[in-house]
């Protein structure tokens, strides 16, 4: 498992466990970034990402992308 | 026939703003980011007898409300009791819409579903099947386009029938795991004995928003001295565990529902992910942004310029004309003076912010906003303020009153009151024309340099306040930034067009008024008390100007620039307009300026300086102060936008006179 902040462009991911709780956890689970949802990381600049879930795109920065631990997709 | 009134509630950017506008006949802003609307706007229709009254709401991912936009829908929906409930889906991403659509079925209000931008889904190749939506949802479904107002009629038609039925809606229902539905009627029992605290909520339903978190219900109902079983007497862990089943539930039935009633064909294209990994390259972001900014720039000047020659050709035309008819002197001044002289000064830069007002709505329609604040964001956050602060900033370049309104998609209050201080350094369209008179006046062929310099110089100081407040008053990081990334639209050339004609016929009705009437006052204020020549020092204006100079003596300011400033708390342009009258109007406002003795560069430099960052007009003072909500913030933000003009003013006159020996 490693952040979404350590992943790189054009990668397929799982969302194994997201660090914290409290509003930047809630946030992340109403955009739909949820444990078990597949990720597709459109950029990585530095440590944000841009990520697809289906049909949505998020930026996520430096200190949320941290917070999403993910797994390759097999 | 009794008013029906509806709600429009959805995710951010699916629309509503342009379905509100197609209804209600009016041209609320849109633009192709989230967060557009922060605030309800009211219309009102009338049709068959029936009088319909919609309130656009913020958009909103969910009921939860974590910014005070969202705690604007969240309110409206659960407490104003509306007839009817329309949620705004967009058609091309169902499945993330519908977890909203289970939350706001479960208040228990009428609800009807405007599938919009059904077109964008067919030409990407789905297959949406509305029936099946409406069956499983147990809630009406019209496909429309709100953009090209298909189905509108038809929507209006299945809101009224909806609005008359007499038995309470009934939607589909989420199921919940046992572990949760057990809490669910524990609490929902407890809360029936206090029914009365709960207003127009259910019991059940506010049993379910505690357990999701509702951090709002929870305090009000614990000052009420509630002590809420399960709530009260469990640990954080186990109560963020139970509102992690309730929100996969709610995945679970908005996947279902999209499985069985979307059908995507195999060679559905992604458009956008190429693009987006162009726009937002670690290396190639920033400088593919500046170069934008920099041909905006270039064009808002260039494509302008023939307007403004003709503008300035008509004045000319009529004061040649006056000059030529015998009229009274009083009159005359009026007319030359005060009208031609100090308003025709505003007017001549109505074209460059036209132009300007149809660069930004172009930005704001392509979706390029949120990547460039998501390219901007590590720099934005380097030096204490938020990625998304950036959209404010830009929106500040237009005006700086619905800058300062954005603000409210920020969750932070730290992160909002910094940005909200910051914000007044953007240049607004209103201060460009005192750059471009003095810029034009004292430094000819550098003026287009100069005036760069100025927009840039107004973008440090906002970093170098940020850094200040950040580090010394807030001491937190920012919050994270996740932003929702709008798919991109190419920008209608029409819509832009008619973006732009209302923001500038707006900008046209300012000059006739808030600007006309300050010239106005100051041309008055010139010409009295009766007897006394024109304008100069012993005249009423010559008079506040002077008490007033000694202030600004160490930047070298004469007393007319003073009288540009006072009353250029009115509105920006009023800088300009004061001077006209008070230089012998339009057309000789440039000489004369030249020709001034007590001017030269330098301290045109410093004035220009002094403009941009001194003070908001009383419109944008006005919205820092609903924004902030306390006179202290306010006061410390209009505190420290003078003290920071008046610091670069007095080093640039100091620094800049020891170069030219002066």
């Amino acid at each position: 498992m490693v952040p979404l902040s350590l992943t790189k462009s054009g990668e397929k991911v799982v969302v194994r466990s997201i660090c914290g709780t409290g509003h930047l956890a809630k946030t992340l689970g109403q955009l739909g970034i949820i444990i078990g949802i597949e990720l597709t990381i459109i950029q990585k600049a530095k440590e944000s990402v841009i990520v697809r879930i289906g049909e949505s795109r998020y930026a996520l920065g430096a200190g949320a992308a941290s917070m999403v631990l993910v797994e390759p997709r097999k | 026939m009794k008013d029906i009134r509806i709600l429009f509630a959805g995710n951010p950017n699916v629309g509503k703003t342009t379905l509100f506008n197609s209804i209600c006949g009016v041209h609320q802003h849109t633009g192709n980011y989230p967060g557009v609307t922060v605030e309800i706007k009211t219309g009102k229709r009338q049709i068959n007898g029936h009088s319909i009254i919609v309130s656009d709401l913020p958009g909103t991912y969910s009921l939860s409300a974590f910014t005070p936009d969202e705690q604007v829908a969240r309110d409206a929906l659960l407490s104003s009791g509306p007839d009817v409930v329309i949620q705004i889906i967009d058609a091309t991403n169902i499945e993330r819409n519908l977890f909203l659509t289970t939350q706001l079925m479960e208040i228990g209000l009428p609800m009807v579903i405007a599938l919009n931008m059904c077109d964008l889904a067919d030409e990407q190749g789905m297959t949406i099947d509305a029936d099946c939506l409406e069956r499983n949802l147990k809630i009406p479904v019209v496909r429309i386009v709100a953009r090209k107002g298909e189905g509108v009629e038809e929507l209006i038609k299945t809101i009224i029938q909806v609005s008359t039925h007499k038995t309470p809606a009934v939607h589909r229902a989420v199921e919940y795991p046992h572990s949760v539905t057990s809490h669910i009627s524990e609490i929902g029992n407890y809360l029936s004995a206090h029914a009365s605290l709960l207003g127009s909520l259910s019991p059940h339903y506010a049993a379910i928003r505690l357990m999701e978190g509702d951090e709002h219900l929870e305090k009000m109902l614990h000052e009420k001295g509630c002590t809420i079983p399960f709530i009260d007497t469990t640990d954080p862990a186990e109560r963020d565990g139970i509102a992690e089943d309730i929100l996969l539930a709610r995945y679970k039935i908005s996947e279902e529902i999209t499985t069985c009633s979307v059908q995507c064909s195999m060679g559905r294209v992604m458009p956008g992910d190429l693009i987006d990994q162009v726009l937002t390259h670690r290396l190639f972001g920033i400088p593919i942004f500046l170069s934008c900014m920099w041909f905006a720039f270039q064009l808002t000047f260039s494509a302008s310029n023939p307007f403004i020659v003709g503008i300035e050709y008509i004045f000319g035309y009529f004061t040649e004309l006056m000059n030529s008819v015998d009229m009274d002197p009083l009159i005359r001044s009026f007319l030359s003076d005060g009208v031609i002289g100090g308003v025709g000064s505003v007017l001549v830069f109505v074209p460059s912010i036209f132009v300007m007002f149809l660069l930004l709505s172009i930005l704001e329609d392509t979706g390029y906003l949120a990547r460039a604040a998501f390219v901007m964001d590590r720099l934005m956050h380097s030096v204490g303020l938020h990625g998304r602060s950036f959209i404010p900033f830009l929106i500040g370049f237009g005006c700086n009153v619905p800058a300062i309104m954005a603000t409210r998609t920020l969750q932070s209050r730290a992160d909002r009151i910094i940005t909200i201080i910051t914000i007044p350094f953007m240049s607004c369209a209103a201060r460009l024309p005192v750059y471009v008179l003095f810029a034009g006046v004292f430094f000819g062929a550098a003026a287009g340099n100069v005036i760069f310099f100025l927009y840039v110089l107004g973008i440090v100081v906002a970093i170098l306040s940020a850094l200040i407040f950040r580090r010394l008053v807030f001491k937190d990081e920012p919050s994270p930034f996740i932003m929702e990334l709008p798919p991109y639209r190419k920008p209608s050339g029409f819509a832009a067009a008619v973006h732009m004609w209302f923001k500038g016929r707006e900008y046209l009705k300012r000059a006739g008024l808030v600007i006309f009437g300050g010239v106005i006052v100051v041309w008055a204020l010139a010409t009295l008390p009766a007897g006394v020549e024109y304008g100069s020092a012993d005249s009423l204006v010559g008079i506040i100007g002077q008490v007033f100079q000694p202030v600004f003596a160490p930047l070298g300011f004469n007393w007319q620039l003073v009288v540009g400033l006072i009353f250029g708390f009115i509105a920006k342009e009023v800088v300009v307009g004061s001077l006209g009258t008070l230089y012998g109007g339009e057309e000789m406002l440039e000489s004369s300026l030249a020709a001034d003795p007590t001017l030269h560069p330098i301290i045109a430099l410093a004035y220009m300086v002094f403009v941009l960052l001194y003070l908001p007009c009383v419109a944008a003072l006005g919205v820092i102060r609903q924004e902030m909500g306390t006179w202290k913030w306010t006061g410390i933000a209009i505190g420290w936008g003078i003290f920071v003009a008046y610091v670069f003013a007095f080093i640039i006159v100091h620094v800049g006179s020891l170069f030219i020996g002066a």
